[in-house]
């Protein structure tokens, strides 16, 4: 056998495991980033989402993206199993699991709109249909050769697909879900409600930052020129430029360069790079990360005002910057490096492709927001509410969804009635 | 007379929006009545324990020390006697029932303890002198707290020869060991940002206090620390720090315009928060309340503050003193 082929294959299970590392990232990124009575929940539920997305993916996942259908959605390949694709290129298990631990990461960035308020079984019910419904579709359409690829849409490793996605879904959840108890005060002011561990935090976004290298690189789907050395590069500048980007604005602005904003900056250098790495240079690599971090620390500011209660910055963190790394492409990407689409604005290309990247912003971003706001309003009404009740919440969701704290040297049950759910 | 704390209280509230506007009325105002609440503890303590078994001092510190109050203030006071340490136990229940006197009046009591209740604020004049003396040469980051607290100090009922000739040994220590200065530098040396790069005003951006200044850490602190240090230099012995100013300009004439300034901000302070309802909001100011020409008022004033704090170190180099 071939060995490119073996290295190809290789390369991308290693990438494989490094993106589904990043679980890990965001069990400690938004446990940190929350209070201490939820960490359990907010750790257990991310295993068992990658779970149930694991086997969504498997039985329809794959298949609505990647399938033989139409420019809206794929239908073939469901349960997937095929083991015969062993010429060149990748083996499609190998494939197989690649997408789908992006898919668990779509799902993971969707749950940080849940965070510390939403029942256990909404989190069931929304991984099935949103693994179904939302993600495989926008996926379809840019990665699986659905309307906007003819188009010529830049999106290297995730951007819009994953990123933006996942935070259109946090979005219509958390605007009905609706602020956590104690966030807003009754004429308009909001509260913080500090997460409570930042060390979990930094060390959940560093481990984001390495899972990042399986993301960005591992979306050159090969080994052919070593190109995933370049695609690395670029995604350590932006990931560097973020966190000093979110820094210096919140010092500036502030006085204060705080910690959680910085945090933010990192994973916003890496999102806004995600959907360039591969078309820019590394000195708009640079610009891209820098721009995406001043941009977090303005979201998080804006969606506080508007009381959208965000817990851990999923709306800011991936779907504002989400949105800038898209658009960045039309404006940065090389007539050398953009295989896909046209070069950017600043390279002679025009509006056209900052044109399409824009209509796949607006396209995707709209479908994942309106779909999940009616799939969450239905499952709203059918499940009478998606929220626990208040005493639940006060006590935290390790002990009303699970039945014991995360930390239960450090918390008390309110008492031994109500510390059963429906008790 | 007044015959119980509830009628000063009252008293407090009928009268201080009438001399809410010029600082000195208005601290005049606090020194008359703090000086009667005393006056009915003494009255109080006299008809439980007898007369005080030795003259005594009853001075102030803080704000109140500094003749600067704000409509509210907070507890800082203690007592010098002349007497043996036995009588310490009079002093000091005379001293519990000023803290709570006071507390009724208005005035609530004093977080770090810096009261006449205290044994630490509480003692005869030979081991408080002990005492003060001790703290500065030890120098360390609570001990130099105290020394200062203890500097802004006068005499509000009593003799204030034993508190001066206190403040005489400190100067007369501090000639000894001037390498005690760059020390107490380091002490005040943290200044809280008022204003950031874009030069906007900095207010918390967190927590309860989201979106206000705290006028006493951000732009007062600079002026009297500085003021407090020139003065240790040149033995002035006034706590007001616009006394201080004044004594100030004969060896300084540049600092001229920081004493009006200072005065500007005391100006602007009363105006700002003569309405506030308590002792916790008085310093804190919402900056979207603000005018601009406030706002423009308040950066100039911290600014200046600012240059001030170096200017003083700057003196304190040029003497070889730091």
């Amino acid at each position: 056998m071939e060995a490119t082929f073996l290295m190809n294959n290789l390369w991308i299970i290693v990438c494989t495991i490094l993106v589904l590392l990043m679980q890990g990232g965001f069990i400690l990124l938004e446990a940190g980033s929350t209070r201490m009575k939820n960490a359990g929940h907010i750790a257990g539920k991310t295993v068992f989402t990658v779970g149930i997305v694991s086997l969504v993916f498997w039985a329809v996942g794959y298949g609505l993206i990647y399938g033989e259908g139409n420019a809206i959605i794929g239908l073939s390949n469901f349960f997937y199993g095929d083991a015969t694709t062993m010429g060149e290129g990748l083996a499609g298990s190998v494939d197989f699991l690649f997408q789908l631990a992006f898919a668990a990461i779509a799902m993971t960035i969707a749950f940080g709109g849940f965070a510390e308020r939403a029942k256990l079984v909404a989190y069931v019910v929304f991984a099935i249909l949103f693994s179904v419904l939302i993600y495989p579709v926008i996926a379809h359409w840019i990665w699986g050769g659905g309307w906007l690829a003819e188009h010529g849409k830049q999106d290297f490793a995730g951007s819009t697909v994953v990123h933006l996605t996942g935070a259109m879904a946090a979005l219509a959840a958390t605007m009905i879900l609706k602020p956590r108890i104690g966030k807003y005060n009754k004429d308009g002011s909001s509260n913080e409600i500090a997460g409570h561990n930042q060390v979990f935090t930094a060390l959940g976004v560093l481990l984001l930052w390495v899972g990042w290298f399986g993301f960005n690189a591992g979306s050159t789907f090969g080994v052919a020129d070593a190109f995933f050395g370049y695609v690395a590069l670029n995604t350590q500048l932006a990931a560097g430029a973020g966190a000093v980007g979110a820094m210096l604005m919140v010092w500036a602005v502030t006085g204060k360069a705080d910690v959680p904003t910085t945090l933010n900056g990192a994973l916003a250098g890496l999102v806004a790079i995600t959907a360039s790495c591969a078309f820019v240079e590394p000195w708009a690599a640079v610009v891209i990360g820098l721009v995406g971090g001043a941009f977090v620390f303005f979201s998080m500011r804006f969606f506080d005002k508007k009381r959208i209660d965000d817990p851990i910055f999923a709306l800011s963190v991936h779907g504002t910057v989400g949105v800038w790394g898209t658009l960045s492409n039309g404006i940065f990407a090389t007539p050398e490096l953009a295989t896909v689409g046209r070069p950017g604005l600043l390279y002679g290309g025009g509006f056209e492709q900052l044109g399409v990247q824009i209509l796949g912003v607006v396209s995707c971003g709209l479908y994942a927001f309106i779909v999940s706001y009616l799939i969450l309003k239905v499952m709203d009404k059918v499940m009478g509410g998606l929220r626990v009740t208040e005493e639940e919440e006060i006590m935290g969701l390790d002990l009303s969804e699970h039945g014991g704290y995360g930390y239960p040297e450090n918390l008390t049950p309110p008492d031994a009635a109500s510390g059963r759910k429906h008790g | 007379m007044f015959k119980a704390y509830e009628e000063l209280k009252n008293w407090r509230e009928e009268t201080i929006d009438s001399v809410a506007d010029d600082h000195f009325q208005l601290n005049s105002f606090h020194d008359q009545l703090i000086y009667q609440t005393v006056r009915l503890a003494e009255e109080k303590v006299e008809r439980e324990l007898g007369p005080p078994p030795a003259p005594f001092a009853f001075f102030l510190m803080g704000s109140a020390g500094r003749f600067e109050q704000s409509v509210w203030s907070d507890q800082d006071h203690g007592i010098l006697f002349d007497g043996p340490l036995n009588d310490q136990d009079y002093f000091l229940r005379l001293g519990e029932e000023i803290r709570d006197g006071l507390d009724v009046v208005g005035y609530q009591k004093c977080e770090g303890n810096v009261m006449a209740s205290n044994p630490l604020w509480c003692q005869p004049v030979e081991t408080f002198q002990t005492q003060i003396l001790e703290w500065l040469n030890t120098a360390s980051w609570q001990a130099l707290r105290n020394f200062t607290i203890f500097f802004d100090s006068r005499v509000l009922i009593g003799d204030a020869f034993d508190l001066s000739s206190i403040k005489k040994h400190v100067f007369s220590n501090l000639d000894n060991h001037p390498e005690l200065y760059s020390r107490m530098i380091e002490n005040v040396n943290f200044i809280k940002k008022g204003i950031g790069v874009f030069g906007q005003l900095l207010p918390e951006y967190k927590g309860d206090k989201r979106g206000s200044l705290n006028l006493k850490q951000t732009v007062y602190f600079p002026y009297i620390n500085a003021v407090r240090m020139l003065a240790l230099k040149k033995q002035i012995q006034e706590p007001s720090t616009n006394r201080r100013f004044e004594k100030l300009l004969v060896h300084y004439p540049s600092l001229k315009p920081y004493q009006q300034d200072f005065l500007r901000l005391l100006e602007m302070r009363l105006s700002l928060r003569k309405h506030a309802v308590s002792y916790d909001q008085v310093h804190l100011i919402t900056v979207d309340q603000l005018t601009k020409e406030e706002k423009q008022e308040l950066k100039y004033l911290i600014k200046q503050g600012h240059k001030l704090f170096s200017k003083a170190k700057s003196i304190f180099k040029e003497e070889g003193l730091i």
